[in-house]
């Protein structure tokens, strides 16, 4: 840590690890209810279970995005954050947002589209925080004077993710008109402008842990973007396929969500170049575990998965089934979890004031292997669920409800793979609060902090 | 590649994705309104939209393939269930379904009258928006029995021009949905009651002294149920409520006469 506002990055990765733990309690009820009866009916349905589950990842990842930006800027400008007191005054809020959101669906308080459920209200707060958070980190942009391609690939990835969640706070009458512009949120998040998130976190862990030239990498940044937006804005199409739109989007679904897999592939090459040319010798090596899981994982789920069944004559079986679940577990997992967990991982030395090679816990190392395997897992449940679920009621015609009770096999094996991994996010946390140390108070100096402590 | 030519790449590609992207959308709102048949969006629809997404029910079921996967998709339940079945499925799912024999069970949403009407107006929109043939086959809620089904394939077109043939692959297709709700297996009672042997049945139905319509033989029994299901009603759950009939009652007015002269000849032919 090089300055002492970095320091911010801690309370949100707190918020976010907490909420991460919150989101495992909600998947596993949630799981759990696909096996039946639900003791729970009453109290806490299926509706209300995945909404908390989904909105507790959005946010939370959201919530790692900020923190790991506020510990990227300063480094990569070179100057102090511009205000420490807006960036608590605004975790302060959109944590009191979150709660207030996961609270109020316990309650029925929801806009009840998927994934954009937060009533207005909540949805404009968001925007606010949003604004704050762009500003604070503007500013610091400004006063340092300097702005490195990692960040401006950060920095604007964030602020589309502001823009683009503006569809959401319109209504329409016309419901095939208000999936045609949730998507414009939904599907240009996480498969256009994260991935310029995603892309330049790990582009700055790459450029610090593996000390290949930043010129080479943040060219292959560009890169990488570039063939995002390619196959990510016309991708959108991929979503418009059964809905009620003109019949050019499968073709052009078909043809540009093909293109994904290759942004995927190129993380993971460029990743597995950049490790290549450094030999692995950064020692804080649990960063290094994340980061390189994440290049792949994501290639995998977001890539692989996604592929599976983007192409309209299997779509047309599978849309709607639980093959989408399938992908879409490992994509968030690989894409936008393990980078988080890489950020903090990468992060924490310096924000505790311990040697880089602290992180190397054996509770960390297991977090790492029981999430890969858990998810590994859940995944494979929910694709042989999924495929089932195709052939007997898609396929063959029978009903929903016979097909479902036919696929209790797998989602046992979804209810066990995801304790695995619940074990893998209770380490992470274990390690965080209780292993890695508690942040170092900074003396006030002249606002630069000594470089990092040398490694005894 | 310099960095230099790496980001004009970058900036080109995604103003020129963007821009297409964006002379796409226009074009689709110039013909969304043939495609959803936006003209038919009044008051009712969207007081039945705003059901939709105050009950959150797109967190369990999928509407035109998105939402949830843990309840059946409603794109065409309209025409396959009809909205007496809907409004008395709505008051209490559990009559209909139990947690012991599905594994699941819609909670009972509390829905006043007005409300149940609107969101069944909302879905019988959603059924007629041009999906691409989506699905390419019924996606049916229960019921399994599907004897001589193509595997694979849509419900088969008719063969011929046969009245038996037509009427035949009229019953298998949505709409007008008769196969979502009757088998013609013996003893699978989906929601309305089994038709198989029902040439035979009706004439034991007629002769019952409880039986009061019209009919005098099975072709008049078989019809008059159709165009008017309130005429007998068998007993059972799912098939009647205090007389009534849960079984759409306008096929009268939706299928041609001749078309429900061939259902009619095909299940003539069920003995």
């Amino acid at each position: 840590m090089r300055y002492r506002s970095q320091a911010v990055a801690y309370p949100y990765f707190v918020v976010a690890l907490l909420l991460f733990g919150l989101q495992m309690v909600f998947g596993l009820l949630a799981a759990a209810k696909y096996l039946g009866p639900d003791p729970l009916i009453g109290l806490l349905p299926f509706d209300v279970t995945k909404a908390i589950h989904t909105n507790l990842l959005l946010v939370w990842l959201l919530t790692g995005f900020m923190g790991a930006t506020y510990y990227l800027v300063p480094e990569e400008s070179r100057v102090e954050l511009y205000s420490v007191r807006l960036a608590y005054l605004q975790l302060a809020i959109w944590t009191a947002m979150g709660v207030t959101a996961v609270v109020g669906y316990v309650f029925r308080w929801t806009a009840g589209n998927k994934l954009l459920e937060q009533p207005l209200p909540l949805k404009v707060v968001i925007v606010i925080v949003m604004l704050m958070f762009l500003y604070n980190i503007g500013m610091t942009i400004r006063a340092g004077g300097r702005l490195t391609t990692t960040e401006g690939v950060l920095v604007a990835g964030l602020a589309c993710t502001a823009l683009l969640y503006l569809p959401a706070l319109f209504e329409f009458d016309n419901y095939t008109v208000s999936i045609f512009y949730r998507w414009w949120t939904v599907h240009l998040w996480v498969e256009g402008v994260w991935e310029m998130i995603q892309g330049a976190l790990l582009a700055f862990l790459l450029i610090r842990m593996s000390g290949v030239d930043r010129e080479v990498l943040e060219k292959w940044l560009y890169v990488i973007v570039g063939l995002t937006f390619i196959s990510g804005i016309l991708g959108t199409a991929h979503h418009y396929y059964w809905i009620g739109v003109p019949r050019y989007w499968l073709p052009i679904g078909a043809f540009f969500s093909a293109l994904e897999p290759a942004v995927f592939l190129g993380m993971a090459m460029y990743a597995y170049h950049a490790i290549r040319r450094s030999g692995l010798a950064h020692p804080n090596r649990m960063a290094l575990h994340w980061t390189i899981g994440s290049a792949i994982f994501s290639a995998l789920g977001a890539g692989l998965l996604g592929l599976a069944h983007t192409w309209p004559a299997v779509n047309k079986w599978t849309h709607g089934t639980l093959i989408t679940p399938m992908h879409g577990h490992m994509a968030f997992f690989g894409a936008y979890v393990m980078i988080v967990l890489g950020m903090i991982t990468y992060a924490l030395p310096g924000l505790t004031g311990r040697g880089e090679e602290s992180r190397e816990t054996a509770a960390n190392f297991w977090s790492f292997w029981l999430q890969i395997a858990g998810m590994f897992g859940m995944t494979m449940a929910f694709a042989t669920a999924g495929i089932t679920q195709t052939y007997l009621e898609r396929i063959l015609g029978i009903g929903y409800l016979e097909t479902q009770l036919k696929l209790q096999v797998h989602f046992l094996m979804l209810v066990a793979t995801g304790l695995l991994f619940t074990v893998g996010v209770a380490l992470f946390l274990w390690d965080f609060f209780f292993l890695a140390g508690r942040p170092v108070v900074v003396p006030e100096q002249d606002g630069r902090m000594p470089a990092r402590a040398p490694v005894a | 590649m310099s960095k230099r030519a790496a980001r004009l790449f970058f900036l080109i590609s995604t103003l020129v994705s963007a821009l297409i992207f964006t002379i796409l959308t226009i074009d689709s709102h110039r013909q969304f309104p043939r495609l959803t048949n936006s003209a038919a969006i009044d008051a009712r629809v969207i007081a039945g939209k705003h059901v939709w997404h105050r009950q959150n029910c797109t967190n369990c079921h999928t509407l035109l393939g998105e939402g949830a996967y843990y309840a059946p998709d409603l794109t065409q339940i309209t025409s396959q269930r009809g909205a007496a079945y809907l409004r008395e499925f709505l008051k209490d799912p559990s009559k209909f379904y139990s947690e012991a024999r599905d594994g699941r069970l819609m909670p009972t949403l509390k829905l006043s009258a007005q409300e149940i009407d609107d969101v069944i107006t909302f879905l019988t929109w959603v059924s007629r928006i041009d999906t691409q043939g989506w699905p390419p086959r019924p996606i049916l809620v229960r019921g399994s029995a599907v004897p001589g089904a193509v595997i694979g394939a849509g419900p088969s077109p008719a063969a011929s021009q046969n009245p038996v043939e037509v009427g035949r692959a009229l019953f298998n297709a949505t709409p007008p949905g008769c196969a979502a709700c009757h088998s013609i297996a013996p003893g699978v009672n989906i929601v309305g009651p089994t038709l198989a042997g029902i040439s035979a049945t009706a004439a034991t139905r007629i002769a019952s002294p409880d039986y009061h319509g019209h009919a005098r033989d099975a072709a008049g029994y078989i019809r008059e149920s159709i165009v008017e299901p309130n005429a007998y009603v068998l007993a059972g759950p799912t098939y009647g409520t205090a007389g009534h009939s849960l079984m759409p009652s306008d096929y009268q007015q939706t299928l041609k006469p001749e078309q429900i002269d061939q259902i009619v000849a095909y299940l003539l032919t069920l003995r």
